[in-house]
């Protein structure tokens, strides 16, 4: 727990100390906002953060993947990885230090965000609780794509790659997801196929946290999901130890 | 403090590590030497628990690498082979993080990284970040990140490549200082590292161990060298006395001649008696002037090539 920390507050440390957490921020705020806000405001008499929201999975798949390619292709390409692994941590102890400290950062980027809620509420009548919603559900949503990227992250030194992969393996998992193709697959696929294929996007339980409406279930998806890739993980990294 | 025994290593096919073994004692200070591709870093990684071995058996601090590979990682301090260090860092961050996953505790932080800090010369740059230092203080930032949490066991992995020749005396003085406190392992392609800061040096050539002793000792055991003699006298009868004293068939050859001396050379085979001084007085007895007598010692050098060329030439051959 301890080593899982110190890991944690480097790595979160780090983000600041590049221009990454800065430029990563910025454009991610920016983009979010500037592509929202116009529909928000046109709403009129109904405030409501449901476009910001609704934009923001697409814009997770465009960034994340920029966020997550270094983890680790950058460790193994400067050699630092071998340094880390002959620390006194065990491997779950590294993952875990890096997982948490890029869903924090992420989580600070996003809390950027609460100026367009705020301003609303202020003009209008905002309901908070899906709001709130919305922001716990983008921070579990962000936390499963981080973990998709992490995992793609480890098996390469190259940092393209890693983002190359990342970046259609979440953009597949977000169209697995999408209403309209599932409405397209129910057409020739069985129903029990569609609910498994649905079942397995994050996306689907982000619109249902969203909604303000917790569920248990869709608090163990994220866990179970997030914990799949951070167990392969710590895979593949034990797999280079044996490989070398 | 460490034991291998019959340790292997393979990369898909490639059989870095044949089977190697050796120990070392408490607060020896080991010369790693081989060439390219031996199996030095391989052996390091091994040790240091960063890799796992294909075969056989190690220990460090008489914890197996394999099953107790964490308690092993908390004895050991290491310096890989590129210096792997986070740029973005400053000098005083990286080893309060470095002090901090070692498990130095707090309250000994402050003083562990003065420590290290003080020991390889870093006053100046603490506050600097790593990217911005030269090759030199990065390499000392590295050794210490290795010895901040005072490990009773270091790996350095080629310290001093990459340095100019002031920064090398420099770490190797360091190097030295060390290897009075902690048990070290350092790897090199410099022999001269070797002849001044190890008290033992071990060969690997190709995955197996070539020799293992004392400089003193291996060099010794290597056949040797010869003795150069420059006299002014007649030139054959020179050569013809020398030829009588020595046991039948060592070469004699004329290396030089010069205005009025000529230089003689004997190669002396192994196991032979000293015959400096029987040469000597041959020639100061029939009058001649001795101008000079020098023996060819053997040196490191010299073992290391006979013991790694002659390998790879066998290799050819079979």
């Amino acid at each position: 727990m301890r080593e899982s920390l110190v890991i944690f507050r480097r790595e979160l440390r780090s983000y600041f100390l590049s221009p990454i957490a800065y430029v990563f921020g910025i454009l991610l705020v920016s983009v979010l906002l500037w592509y929202s806000t116009e529909v928000t405001l046109q709403n009129g008499a109904r405030a409501s953060a449901e476009a910001f929201f609704g934009t923001l999975p697409f814009m997770l798949i465009l960034f994340v993947p920029g966020l997550t390619m270094r983890l680790w292709a950058e460790e193994r390409k400067l050699g630092t990885l071998e340094l880390l692994m002959t620390f006194p941590v065990t491997i779950w102890q590294l993952v875990l230090g890096k997982f948490f400290a890029s869903v924090a950062y992420l989580g600070l980027v996003l809390l950027l965000t609460i100026g367009l809620p705020l301003t609303l509420g202020a003009y209008g009548k905002l309901d908070w609780t899906p709001v709130l919603g919305s922001y716990l559900a983008s921070l579990l949503f962000a936390g499963s794509f981080i973990a998709v990227g992490m995992f793609w992250s480890s098996l390469t030194r190259d940092q393209i790659v890693a983002m190359l992969l990342s970046l259609v393996s979440l953009f597949v998992l977000y169209q697995l997801g999408n209403p309209l193709n599932i409405e397209l697959a129910s057409d020739w696929m069985p129903a029990s196929m569609v609910d498994l294929v649905n079942g397995i996007s994050p996306f689907k339980y982000f619109v249902s946290i969203a909604r303000g409406v917790l569920d248990t279930r869709d608090f163990v998806y994220f866990a179970c999901f997030c914990g799949f890739f951070l167990h392969a993980n710590t895979l593949v990294l034990q797999a280079r130890r044996q490989r070398g | 403090m460490i034991e291998v025994e019959r340790l292997e290593k393979s990369y898909g096919f490639a059989r870095a590590l044949k089977g190697i073994s050796f120990s070392v004692q408490k607060g020896e200070v080991i010369g790693f030497l081989g060439p390219n591709g031996a199996g030095k870093s391989t052996t390091m990684k091994i040790l240091t628990g960063y890799l796992l071995p294909s075969g056989g058996r190690a220990s460090v601090a008489g914890h197996d690498v394999v099953e107790k590979s964490l308690a092993v990682r908390r004895c050991i301090g290491y310096l890989p082979e590129s210096t792997p260090l986070y740029g973005e860092m400053r000098v005083d961050e990286y080893l309060q993080f470095c002090a901090d996953i070692r498990g130095v505790s707090s309250a000994k932080q402050k003083s562990a990284i003065a420590r290290a800090v003080e020991l390889c010369g870093l006053q100046r740059v603490t506050g600097k970040n790593i990217v911005e230092l030269s090759k030199g203080y990065k390499q000392r930032v590295g050794l210490a990140q290795a010895i901040v949490h005072e490990p009773p066991v270091l790996f350095l992995d080629e310290p001093t490549s990459g340095l100019d020749p002031n920064q090398i005396v420099e770490v190797r003085k360091l190097i030295e200082r060390l290897g009075q406190e902690h048990t070290v392992v350092l790897s090199t392609h410099y022999l001269q590292e070797v002849e001044k800061s190890c008290t033992r040096v071990i060969i690997v050539n190709q995955g197996v161990i070539v020799a293992d002793g004392t400089q003193q000792q291996l060099v010794a055991a290597q056949p040797g060298g010869g003795l150069r003699l420059r006299v002014r006298g007649p030139e054959q009868n020179v050569l013809a006395q020398i030829c009588e004293l020595l046991p039948k068939g060592t070469p004699v050859t004329i290396d030089k001649r010069t205005a009025d001396a000529v230089d003689y050379r004997v190669d002396v085979a192994a196991g032979m008696a000293p015959i400096d001084e029987a040469l000597a007085r041959l020639v100061v007895k029939n009058g001649w002037d001795l101008l000079e007598l020098q023996r060819d010692r053997a040196t490191l050098e010299d073992v290391f090539r006979a013991l790694t060329l002659q390998v790879q030439q066998e290799a050819l051959h079979a």
